[in-house]
């Protein structure tokens, strides 16, 4: 074994120029992209069940929020953030928060998956890097939220025309694309907790349930106490949630959008890094301890 | 089989059960908690949109402004359809992970009889956990009291509530021998109850929403305890409910029992028992 981050026996490639190196990690990433898709769609029902659960989760929520005003306007939600439209904020909210999936399930339980299909020993030998491996699932996990997203919107514009600004989605898809790199370092060390713990789904739920708190998806950051601000600023959904609804709907954030793209940057880098080493460390460790391929 | 010997099965069964359900204690503490901290995003929300605690347009609809109250009482009530679909629904599909459902299906009980074992231990594991939120909840200044002149109807309307639900998630069990794979359809069915039953908002704000949750049993059940614990209602249209929920815990019993026999015969006969 030639470097820390985990590579198979056949480790040649670590060789390798640079270029023909991100190239090799770039097909192994495709195919995997390819193997879950293909995977997925050998069950066509289940497939169909999974563009139509998005809708029938959301609509709850805009429900809730309905009930609560009595129409689709809240002069209070103006007050705290200068939009109105409860249906636009709500929606936009919970379509985004859609790509934590990402990072909980899809790129944390990677590993944990190929130990049910009984081909994690398989994998682990291939030629490349564990995060290559995980980036494959999640690149997968991102393109079936795309089309999630879609199925979402085509149905609220259909049924509530949702009112956006057109000229917001670019900054807001950067936004969203930045968010992405930072939740898959989250995504990596929820990998490494289920290399340790193999049935990680308690962890994975309990992170989720408590970004689903701290992250403004329905509701500005001012509601939440001074302590769980103090928290949602450490994590990216905040940012990507906020600066989308931001630019689609015009929500005023609290500070500028420089700062929004300056932070979630920063964090994008902490994140990752933590997630690789956090990682490559539970890697060596669950492979000298030889309990890879416990249950 | 005698009756004692059927009662010494589902006694079995739910010890067994119940010990491999102890065995990772940080689960049941889980399933006390996290429930509790599902609903904080729905208070925040509803001080985002409203301003406060209480709000006229939801004091229309359901009667209590208290927007809060209702959820968490929402919560509390269909954490025992939700263990039903997971715990109950689920269960054999689990037997075929860990790899002895042969052994069930080739032992002189009836799997029904085990069924009936994983049920009961499972409606004592929610009850438990229902408790501890009980307890929890009250603690928090939510506006919610459990008195004993409250918690008896309750706890009647939680039985008929029940009953009805452990017969659809027997059938439930039934298709998951016929079509193996149910994690994803166990998650669909759980957000088709948000959406069509008043676990999270109240159904009238919507006419399809309103319309189809009269069907589903939870919706009556739930109608009745927020009556009795948020507005006082002790005697309001109780018997009413009580009857609907008889008849649906008749309907839901019977179809779900012959539904898991035919289901299960048919498995049977295909020899797909043992298959993933």
């Amino acid at each position: 074994m030639k470097d820390g981050s985990g590579a198979g026996s056949l480790d040649h490639w670590t060789t390798w120029p640079l270029l023909f190196r991100l190239r090799h990690y770039a097909t192994a990433v495709w195919a995997e992209n390819i193997k879950e898709w293909k995977l997925e769609l050998t069950y066509p029902l289940d497939f169909a069940r999974s563009l139509i659960d998005p809708v029938v989760y959301l609509l709850p929520y805009v429900f809730y929020g309905i009930a609560l005003v009595g129409g689709r306007f809240s002069p209070n939600l103006q007050k705290l953030v200068g939009t109105t439209d409860i249906v636009s904020f709500i929606t936009i909210g919970y379509v985004f928060i859609g790509f934590m999936n990402m990072a909980l399930w899809a790129t944390g339980f990677s590993l944990r998956k190929e130990q049910m299909y009984g081909t994690l020993e398989a994998v682990f030998a291939a030629p490349v890097p564990r995060w290559v491996f995980t980036m494959g699932m999640s690149m997968h996990s991102i393109l079936h939220q795309f089309l999630m997203i879609v199925v979402q919107l085509l149905f609220i514009l259909a049924v509530f025309s949702l009112k956006v600004n057109p000229l917001g989605l670019l900054p807001a898809l950067a936004m969203i694309g930045l968010m992405l790199i930072a939740l898959y370092g989250i995504g990596m060390i929820m990998a490494s907790t289920t290399l340790l713990f193999k049935q990680g789904w308690l962890i994975s739920e309990a992170l989720g349930g408590i970004l689903m708190v701290v992250t403004p998806i329905a509701y500005p950051l001012a509601v939440l106490p001074v302590f769980m601000q103090k928290v949602a600023l450490a994590v990216p959904t905040t940012y990507g949630i906020l600066a989308s609804r931001h630019f689609l709907m015009g929500e005023q954030m609290g500070f500028s959008v420089g700062t929004a793209f300056l932070r979630v940057a920063v964090l994008c880098v902490i994140w990752v890094v933590v997630g690789l080493v956090v990682f490559a460390l539970i890697d060596k460790s669950t492979r000298r301890s030889g309990t890879l391929s416990h249950y | 089989m005698s009756l004692a010997a059927t009662a010494s099965v589902i006694r079995a069964e739910m010890v067994k059960t119940i010990r491999i359900y102890f065995s990772y204690p940080i689960i049941v503490v889980f399933w006390a908690i996290f429930p509790v901290l599902w609903v904080l995003p729905f208070l925040f929300q509803g001080k985002a949109l409203v301003g406060s605690y209480s709000s006229d347009a939801f004091r229309q609809l359901t009667g209590s402004g208290n927007y809060m109250a209702f959820i968490l009482i929402g919560a509390m009530v269909s954490n025992f359809v939700f263990s039903g679909l997971w715990g109950v629904g689920n269960s054999l599909r689990e037997e075929t992970y860990w790899g002895t459902m042969e052994y069930i299906i080739a032992s002189p009980t009836h799997p029904l009889i085990v069924l009936i074992g994983k049920t009961l231990a499972e409606a004592a594991v929610t009850t438990g956990i229902v408790i501890l939120q009980a307890a929890i909840i009250t603690l928090l200044p939510f506006g919610i009291s459990f008195t004993v002149a409250k918690v008896l109807p309750v706890m009647l309307l939680v039985v008929l509530l029940m009953v009805g639900f452990y017969g659809f998630a027997i059938a439930f069990a039934g298709f998951t021998l016929l079509i193996k794979e149910v994690h994803g359809w166990v998650h669909t069915l759980e957000w088709v109850f948000f959406l069509f039953s008043p676990i999270r908002y109240p159904v009238q704000v919507n006419p399809i929403t309103s319309f189809v949750s009269v069907l589903i049993p939870l919706t009556w059940a739930l109608v009745a305890i927020r009556a009795i614990i948020m507005l006082n209602q002790h005697a309001v249209g109780l018997w009413k409910i009580t009857g609907i929920l008889l008849a649906m815990d008749a309907v839901l019993l019977v179809g779900g029992y012959f539904t898991f026999v035919a289901l299960e015969r048919k498995t049977r006969r295909d020899g797909t028992v043992g298959m993933h």
